[in-house]
């Protein structure tokens, strides 16, 4: 117990050191305050080649949430998108996987709206049943969103889609349309 | 007593000494890695190890961030083991991960960051939608082994979700996770 307490007495002493000592150590450096300057107009121009962007972002379909992470190549106002969800449900998670294209309506600013038409697989695992088994459907997505720029290669993104996909019901042996509307928000980090 | 007092009181202070002179070094730096471990206290299960990495992104002056993480953790319950003898979930495989924004007023001083933002839970195989809530404490360690690119943060976060077990009525759960970890920057 003894031991313990000057352990604990000599760890501690050695961590107060270590903190003070680097304290003195950066004193011979002159601290500067990075200078956060006005974002020049035209922050973003997808006109001066290819460049790709990566977008992590979460949001809600339906009431169930959702996690995706979105890569995209930029070329002026065409952009081409692989993007993939996890949509957390309560007894099954879907999966949709879709390429998508998008017309961005600026190509030069901070704010870049876009519209967006994609199409792709949607895979609905069961969590929590057992024997059922995973469904794959088609199904195509549209909608809009925006993305603004903070910093040359950091913005948010927001977005609002509709899927539909068509799925067969076995009781009454037809196909039956099913819609599901998204909106998330997110992130985007680009890479000239 | 009192000399251990006197010690935790000096071990503050001078933290907080070194976090406002040694926080602004990094400001310039946009990106971190950091590795964390710590405690996972699941709702109903008990608190088990926890470990984790995370990535974070800052912009405006360091104010601001957001932060990438994933972290195993456990839900094994000795209640439910030794007393119960029964399992909740197939397995007592714990992971998260999080999407959070932080903001940081005061990043060169020994006042916490505050955090908000979401996180997918897999207990036992079933996935779960949370919402987290957190503060925590980025403090730099300038020219520590020659650099200026470590640091060590500790984190708390609530991870609140609606939690259902074996067809309950759902009520809201918090889990909580504390966490200490080493950052480095890029």
């Amino acid at each position: 117990m003894v031991f313990s307490r000057q352990l604990r007495i000599a760890a501690g002493t050695f961590m107060s050191v270590l903190c003070l000592l680097s304290t003195q150590l950066h004193a011979q450096e002159v601290p500067q305050e990075p200078v956060v300057q006005a974002p020049p107009k035209n922050l973003i121009d997808l006109n001066e080649g290819v460049s790709f962007e990566i977008a992590p972002h979460t949001g809600l379909m339906g009431s169930s949430g959702t996690f995706g992470l979105k890569l995209s190549m930029n070329y002026s106002a065409f952009t081409l998108e692989l993007a993939g969800e996890q949509v957390i449900g309560r007894t099954a998670n879907l999966y949709p996987i879709s390429v998508n294209a998008l017309l961005n309506l600026s190509t030069r600013g901070q704010l870049i709206p876009y519209g967006t038409v994609g199409g792709g697989l949607l895979l609905t695992v069961p969590t929590n049943t057992i024997g059922d088994q995973t469904v794959s459907t088609l199904g195509v997505n549209f909608g809009g969103g925006a993305r603004y720029y903070i910093t040359k290669t950091f913005g948010f993104r927001v977005e609002g889609k509709q899927y539909v996909t068509s799925v067969s019901n076995d009781r009454e042996s037809k196909n039956e349309l099913l819609f599901f509307q998204e909106i998330s928000v997110g992130v985007t980090f680009m890479l000239h | 007593m009192t000399h251990r007092y006197l010690l935790y009181i000096t071990i503050v202070v001078s933290m907080a000494f070194t976090a406002q002179e040694s926080a602004r070094a990094q400001l310039r730096y946009e990106n971190s890695l950091s590795l964390s471990a710590g405690a996972y206290a699941a709702s109903g299960f008990g608190t088990n190890h926890f470990v984790g990495v995370r990535y974070n992104y800052f912009f405006l002056g360091g104010r601001y961030f957001v932060e990438g993480s994933l972290g195993f953790g456990s839900l094994r319950s000795r209640v439910l083991e030794n007393v119960a003898k029964s399992q909740v979930f197939s397995s007592e495989r714990l992971y998260a991960y999080e999407f959070v924004f932080a903001y940081d007023a005061f990043p060169s001083g020994f006042l916490p960051f505050f955090a908000f933002g979401v996180a997918g839970l897999n207990q036992g195989g079933e996935s779960t939608f949370a919402g987290v809530l957190g503060l925590g404490k980025r403090i730099p360690l300038a020219g520590f082994l020659g650099t200026n690119q470590l640091g060590v943060r500790y984190d708390i976060r609530d991870q609140i979700f609606s939690q259902r077990i074996n067809d309950s009525d759902p009520y809201i759960a918090h889990n909580l996770v504390f966490t200490f970890g080493l950052q480095f920057y890029f």
